[in-house]
């Protein structure tokens, strides 16, 4: 049964995939009912795999030779990313319906998204590496193709190659740690890996552990790998929400969760990951105070929260950061498609431009705080469970320097989305473009997500037995959700973390009378917009990147005599080794 | 080397293999180049036989013969509408002004 | 001794279908070869193999390619590939005696392993995976000429629409 389900939630997108762009622009509305059938049914199937975890593999399908065997694991973890991709990117799916009504091409739009929900449900499913690495690639070719959707709009299409091509760079330290894997065990698996880590040579696994955490960085937009993520935001907003908020950057996440018991004995690899953790998280929380584009807000939001999901990983609190995996992908899904609504109605991403939105848009505004007070940390929203967990974990298991730096950031936090919430909603208006309130297909998808954000805290019980109970390597314990909410409400961390978000809160409300300490820190407003430098390091890498494929653009002329002549010369040189080499 | 009628065979079927081959490397038109790959196919299909009769295995050797012939015709097919195509849009058949991608 | 004389006829019909300068009599050549080529699989023991090689090479295939010859229309032949001469030589020799090399010493051991069912039982049970394969690829074939012909009724631009 399991099998069935894994199979279904995985093809079920993809054969969406297909039918949406066969239908060819020429009905709309069809695309429209094909993409929502098809990814709610992909949600289906992914919520009815809750009933069947299981630690051991549900379904193999033998290859062969160097490809090892393509195996699909239906564990907790994998279900709980599993039913947060189709579950988010559904509802992404419904708000499309509103938001890129009038669009050409939405064929391409729709089949985009629905081959990478399946793709990144087969990411978060398989238990082989090999296979896991082509859904990674898989994931990345989606999210280029959907950042420059837009692809008459330079700006766009830049934002999609500079993607593309720091998380593959990224990649390439999957690729190396899946074929040092085969090489030293003989398979792909991810379970003979766990269990068989303290058998490999000291340096191979070093070498796999921080390839791992490079594309891991890569993909989840961490230092020093940050900058792609801003630049994505040329996407449509419900592309936002979906990837770069929801789904994609968690892979990285995901990763390093996934690998965390065959690494953490590599000396040096646990305070590395604290350190990725901590550096974005806090440089992530500066830069989105001084931003002036909501989305770019967003954005760097998005990589300050993955920050802190990183470094709950480097403490050894992988519970607590699958648990803020789950808070954050609902609340910041919720922010992107709100603000979606908000740009949609304003006709323009920058924050200088708008304000006093609040009255014209009462539902939105509700839904934009509901998401902002579960950033922030505020009691009751899941935000807070999650955050103040991982802040408690840190302050057991971790380095000192670490927690006060995320204590520090979780004022920010506070600080910077409060800012965002004034300048949109209220104040005094800056734009005469004539507004409305969220259409009825964007309501449709922000409510569930709005009552998401309050409920979900409540989750954390049943998730963690199905943790506890389907990853044998990972050393958890489960507990009722009662016990971790009157655990996390009694921790001397939780009150100091709570003094230290009121005061970021303080901080803005009061920002008239603080003036002049914050004249002191208006130097950090420059460095901050310029990504500290990392930008660029990330515009080098592109740019080398693009130039070395230049070079070997010689090598492609179209003349078909020479592409066989180059065929023939790979069979000599086959057979010459065959030959000789014996 | 035994001069055996098995080798001198193969020995003519690698040189059908080579006639094919020095044709992909030395023709200038697009349908030649899909000529010299059915000669290629056809010295493929006689080793087979070849090979199935040596060891015995002739019905063996007949149905893998079997699936290279019908990939090949389907490739002849295709290779021949997209050259006519190609004729039809670019208006040459050249190999040699068809390498658009050169700089 | 027939099956020499036979292999060296298709080999000079190859040759001449390589060499000569009109695609007509090229294709024609091609026939030819098809047919010794059919007539030696018959006599090294495979009768089925050769019908069918005999009616898709030398009668489907020929009549495909003198059909989209008429179609394209001939041309002037240009003379000289980008390749120099001596180099696709060396290049096809060096393959050729590095094939010989590795296949022709393994020629004088002779197993014989008894032939259990014939031709149609084999294509069926054995490697019926096979059949499928080819269906998948004739299936695909027809639709891709019928893209390609469909596409061509269009204009250039609207074309480009269509297939994207």
């Amino acid at each position: 049964m399991a099998s069935t389900l894994i199979l279904l939630t995985i093809g079920l997108p993809w054969a969406g995939a297909v039918l949406v762009w066969l239908d060819g622009n020429r009905r709309p509305r069809l695309q429209n009912t094909l993409a929502v059938t098809f990814s709610l049914a992909a949600g289906a199937a992914a919520l009815a795999l809750i009933a069947f975890p299981s630690s051991q593999t549900s379904f193999r399908l033998p290859v062969g030779g160097i490809f090892g065997d393509f195996t699909f694991l239906a564990d907790g973890l994998g279900i709980l990313l599993a039913v947060i991709a189709t579950g988010i990117g559904s509802l992404a799916v419904i708000f499309s319906i509103d938001y890129m009504r009038g669009e050409a091409e939405l064929g391409r739009y729709y089949s985009l998204i629905l081959f990478f929900i399946g793709a990144m449900a087969g990411l978060v499913l398989t238990s082989s590496l090999l296979l896991m690495f082509i859904f990674w690639e898989i994931t990345a070719l989606c999210s280029y193709a959907l950042i420059s959707f837009h692809n008459d709009d330079p700006k766009a299409v830049r934002g999609g190659i500079k993607a593309l091509i720091i998380t593959q760079v990224g990649g390439l330290g999957l690729l190396g740690g899946a074929l040092l894997a085969f090489s030293s065990l003989g398979s792909y698996e991810i379970s003979e890996l766990l269990k068989n880590a303290h058998t490999l040579p000291q340096a191979a696994l070093a070498w796999m552990a921080f390839g791992f955490l490079a594309a891991a960085a890569a993909k989840s937009a961490q230092f020093p790998f940050h900058t792609w993520l801003p630049d994505a935001m040329e996407a449509p907003s419900p592309v936002s929400a979906l990837i770069h908020a929801a789904t994609m950057v968690n892979a990285g996440v995901y990763l390093l969760a996934r690998f965390y018991p065959a690494f953490e004995g590599v000396p040096g690899w646990k305070t590395a990951v604290v350190l990725v953790g901590v550096v974005s998280a806090l440089m992530a929380a500066v830069m989105a105070l001084f931003a002036d584009d909501l989305k770019r807000l967003l954005a760097y939001s998005t990589v300050s929260q993955l920050g802190y999901m990183v470094y709950a990983i480097g403490v050894g609190g992988i519970f607590a950061s699958q648990f803020h995996l789950l808070s954050h992908a609902v609340f910041k899904a919720l922010l992107f498609l709100a603000a979606g609504a908000v740009i949609h109605a304003a006709g323009t991403r920058a924050l200088g431009e708008m304000g006093g939105l609040g009255s014209a848009m009462p539902r939105v505004r509700i839904v934009f705080i509901t998401g902002a007070l579960a950033l922030a940390g505020i009691p009751v929203l899941n935000g807070f469970w999650s955050k103040e967990l991982i802040l408690e974990n840190g302050l057991e298991h971790g380095p000192v320097w670490g927690y006060t730096l995320m204590l520090l950031t979780a004022g920010l936090t506070a600080a910077y989305i409060f800012r965002g919430v004034w300048m949109v909603f209220y104040g005094s208006r800056r734009n005469t473009h004539p507004l409305h309130d969220a259409q009825p297909a964007m309501q449709v998808a922000l409510w569930p997500l709005a009552v998401a954000s309050v409920l979900t805290g409540l989750l954390s019980g049943p998730l963690g037995k199905l943790f506890a109970a389907t990853l044998p390597f990972h050393d958890l314990e489960a507990l009722t959700t009662r016990a971790i909410l009157i655990d996390i409400l009694e921790a001397p961390a939780t009150w100091l973390a709570t003094g230290v978000v009121v005061m970021g809160l303080a901080a803005w409300w009061f920002r008239k009378e603080l003036a002049p300490v914050f004249r002191f820190f208006l130097w950090l407003g420059s460095p901050a917009r310029n990504s500290f430098g990392f930008e660029d390091f990330n515009r080098a890498v592109v740019r080398s990147t693009q130039a070395v494929a230049d070079l070997l653009r010689h090598t492609q002329t179209g003349y078909l005599t020479m592409n066989v002549a180059g065929i023939l010369i790979g069979l000599v040189i086959i057979l010459a080794i065959l030959a000789w080499g014996g | 080397m035994t001069l055996s009628m098995p080798s001198i065979l193969l020995v003519g079927i690698f040189s059908l293999f080579g006639v094919g081959l020095y044709g992909l490397l030395a023709v200038r038109n697009l349908i030649k180049v899909i000529v010299a790959l059915q000669v290629v196919v056809k010295a493929v299909l006689l080793a087979l036989v070849l090979a199935g009769n040596l060891r015995g295995q002739v019905p063996l050797a007949q149905s893998l013969g079997l699936t290279v012939l019908v990939a090949d015709t389907v490739v002849a097919v295709i290779g021949l509408a997209l050259a006519v195509q190609v004729r039809r849009c670019l208006g040459t058949l050249d190999l040699h002004a068809l390498a658009s991608l050169r700089r | 001794m027939v099956q020499i004389v036979i292999l060296a006829g298709a080999i000079l019909c190859a040759a001449q279908a390589v060499r000569s300068k009109r695609l007509l009599v090229s294709a024609l050549w091609l026939a030819g070869t098809s047919a010794l080529v059919a007539w030696l699989i018959y006599l090294l023991g495979a009768p089925e193999l050769a019908v069918i090689e005999l009616s898709v090479g030398a009668g489907l295939v020929t009549v495909l390619f003198v059909f989209a010859i008429h179609i394209a229309g001939e041309e002037p032949q240009a003379l000289g590939g980008k390749l120099p001469r001596p180099a696709a030589w060396g290049l096809t020799g060096l393959s050729l005696i590095l094939l010989m090399m590795l296949i022709l010493p393994g020629m004088g051991v002779r197993t014989s392993i008894p032939i259990l069912l014939p031709f149609a039982e084999v294509l069926w049970q054995q490697r019926g995976v096979d059949v499928l394969l080819q269906v998948a690829l004739i299936f695909s074939g027809i639709l891709g000429i019928l893209g390609l012909l469909a596409g061509s009724e269009r204009s250039g631009p609207d074309a480009e629409k269509e297939v994207s």
